[in-house]
């Protein structure tokens, strides 16, 4: 099996697109920009409350310190 | 974009504000009664435009003491919140004391969620001392210096955080201090040339 991979390139791809998301975001007004942005993190927002797990596995996950209690 | 420069502020009109945007803003709303704050890292670059989610908010506060952190958290229980570590009152106080960031979500949820921590070094210093005042409408929060958040998201390194150090230069190289955002690279020991930060 073979996995087909450039890192590089993919890197160099998402911030060619971070450069050409930034100049739209300054192309436009304020209401555009954050209407599409609060579509998307209302979303992910909205997935994550869906998303069941305890307090305890997400600080174990995010500050890696498994609780003995 | 637009953005309103005056006197070390920055007003964003007419922002649709996002979920995310009404969390930080209620809950620093209620922590700068206690403690000045500022917010460093993810968040500072998704409130200028950055299409990414996150789920903490990186907060700074100065020291408070014992007493001031047992208020403080007495108002979180009553407006909602509640701590997502484990610990009472003394044993998060301790935390905050060893330097480690507890978690503060709205209850029944654990993202988004604040993290928050005690000044540690001199940068967190910098930042608090010479915060931003971000004007939203009727509300405002108070975030990291652009000049220091470009170079610290080059120097954590990751894929994400040089590109939100790309974005945030995309979006401010105009309006920066160059020369403290030189300052800041040369002290934190990270380049900005190969990502188009030409400093």
């Amino acid at each position: 099996m073979e996995l087909k991979y450039d890192k590089g390139k993919n890197q160099k791809e998402r911030r060619e697109f971070i450069h050409y998301y930034a100049r739209w975001v300054k192309s436009v007004p304020n209401e555009v920009w954050s209407r599409q942005q609060a579509e998307l993190i209302d979303s992910f927002i909205l997935n994550a409350k869906n998303f069941k797990m305890t307090t305890e596995k997400y600080l174990e996950i995010r500050d890696g310190s498994p609780k003995e209690n | 974009m637009e953005l309103k420069y005056e006197h070390g502020k920055i007003a964003i009109e007419n922002k649709v504000f996002t979920t995310l945007d009404r969390f930080v803003l209620d809950f620093t709303e209620l922590l700068e009664e206690y403690v000045d704050y500022v917010i460093v890292s993810g968040y500072v670059v998704i409130l200028f435009g950055r299409a990414r989610g996150t789920e903490d908010i990186d907060t700074i506060i100065r020291y408070i003491d014992r007493d001031t952190f047992a208020s403080f958290y007495q108002r979180l229980s009553r407006d909602g919140y509640y701590f997502l570590n484990p610990e009472d009152v003394t044993g998060l106080y301790e935390m905050l004391e060893e330097g480690l960031g507890v978690r503060i979500a709205k209850e029944d949820t654990i993202i988004p969620n604040i993290e928050l921590k005690f000044v540690k070094d001199d940068f967190d210093r910098y930042s608090i001392d010479n915060r931003l005042e971000v004007v939203l409408g009727e509300k405002r929060l108070f975030i990291s210096p652009i000049e220091l958040q470009i170079p610290y998201k080059l120097y954590l390194g990751s894929d994400k955080d040089i590109e939100d150090a790309i974005y945030l230069w995309d979006i401010f190289s105009e309006k920066i201090e160059v020369n403290r955002l030189r300052e800041f690279m040369k002290a934190l020991n990270v380049r900005g040339e190969e990502y188009g930060i030409e400093v």
